[in-house]
C-alpha cells in the first residue's frame, strides 16, 4: 500500500534529480527557473500576484533598475509596469558576456478587482517592485451581519 | 510494526528530498588590464545570502531568495530559489582581493588581478 509519505519523497526525490541534472546545463544562455508556471524568457519583468482580502499585492522581479526609471500606470482594474533597463557597463572595460538585456519593457495585466489607484503603495528594493493596491470599496470582502 | 513508528522511522531516514530550485542568474562579465568584473541579476536577495566559492580555479556563486508571501496566489511567475552558477576563474585572479557589492539586486563581483598578470608595458633602452 503507497502512503501519502512515500509518494512525497518520490517526488522530492525526482525533483532533486531534476536539479542535479539542470545544474549540469548551469552554463545555458538562458535564466530558467523550473517549477514555475511557465513562460516566455522574454517575459519581464515576472510578477506574482496574490490576493489578501483587503488589497491586492504585486511583487515584480526589476534587478537593478532605479525607480526612476519604472512607470507604473492603474486604471480601474487594468495595470501596466514599463520601463527602461539602462546599461550598467563600467567605462573602459572589455565586455566578454553581456546576458542582462537593456532593452525597454512593458507589460500589463487585467486585475481581478478594480484597486483604488490613489491609495496605492509601492516600493522597490532589493530589485523587487512591491505594490499593495487597495480594492476599491466595492470589490472589498463584506462581514454580513445574521440577525 | 504500527503506522506512528513507521512514521518515526521514516523521518529519522534522514534523506535529503527537498531543495530549493535552482535558477541561473543573467550575467554581464567585464574585463580591463586591473581586474575582471561580473555583474549577475540576482532580484530579492540580501547580502546575508550570497556567498562566493572560489577553489582550484573554480568560482561557486550562489544567492538564496526567500519570499515573504501574504495571502491567496491568484498567479505566480517566480518564487524561491537558489541563484547558482559556476565559472571557471583564471589562476592570474588574486583570490583575497576578491570583493563584491550588492544593490538593488544587482550583484558587482570584483575579481582584482594579481599585480604579476598584470600587462605591463616595456620601456627600451637606448643602446
Amino acid at each position: 500500500m503507497a502512503r501519502w509519505s512515500d509518494l512525497d519523497q518520490l517526488m522530492g526525490a525526482m525533483e532533486l534529480f531534476r536539479n542535479r541534472m539542470n545544474s549540469l546545463f548551469n552554463e545555458g544562455d538562458r535564466p530558467y527557473v523550473p517549477g514555475q508556471v511557465w513562460i516566455g524568457a522574454e517575459t519581464f519583468p515576472r510578477t506574482n500576484l496574490s490576493d489578501t482580502g483587503d488589497n491586492l499585492e504585486v511583487v515584480a522581479e526589476l534587478p537593478g533598475i532605479a525607480k526612476e526609471d519604472v512607470n507604473v500606470k492603474i486604471q480601474g482594474n487594468y495595470l501596466e509596469i514599463s520601463g527602461t533597463r539602462t546599461s550598467d557597463a563600467p567605462e573602459g572595460y572589455a565586455a566578454h558576456r553581456t546576458e542582462r538585456g537593456t532593452a525597454s519593457f512593458s507589460r500589463s495585466f487585467t486585475l481581478p478587482y478594480d484597486v483604488d489607484a490613489g491609495k496605492v503603495e509601492a516600493t522597490l528594493k532589493d530589485g523587487l517592485l512591491r505594490m499593495k493596491l487597495p480594492k476599491s470599496e466595492a470589490a472589498k470582502p463584506r462581514q454580513i451581519a445574521i440577525n | 510494526m504500527n503506522e506512528k513508528t513507521e512514521l518515526v522511522t521514516t523521518k529519522q531516514a534522514g534523506e535529503l528530498v527537498h531543495q530549493l530550485p535552482i535558477a541561473t542568474p543573467a550575467v554581464d562579465i567585464y574585463e580591463n588590464d586591473a581586474e575582471i568584473l561580473l555583474h549577475a541579476d540576482m532580484p530579492g536577495v540580501v547580502k546575508e545570502d550570497i556567498s562566493v566559492h572560489i577553489d582550484n580555479g573554480k568560482m561557486i556563486l550562489s544567492g538564496t531568495r526567500r519570499l515573504s508571501v501574504a495571502g491567496a496566489s491568484t498567479w505566480r511567475e517566480f518564487g524561491d530559489a537558489e541563484f547558482r552558477r559556476t565559472f571557471s576563474v583564471p589562476q592570474s585572479i588574486d583570490v583575497g582581493r576578491v570583493h563584491a557589492e550588492l544593490k538593488d539586486g544587482v550583484l558587482r563581483l570584483h575579481l582584482p588581478k594579481s599585480e604579476a598578470a598584470r600587462p605591463r608595458q616595456i620601456e627600451i633602452k637606448a643602446g
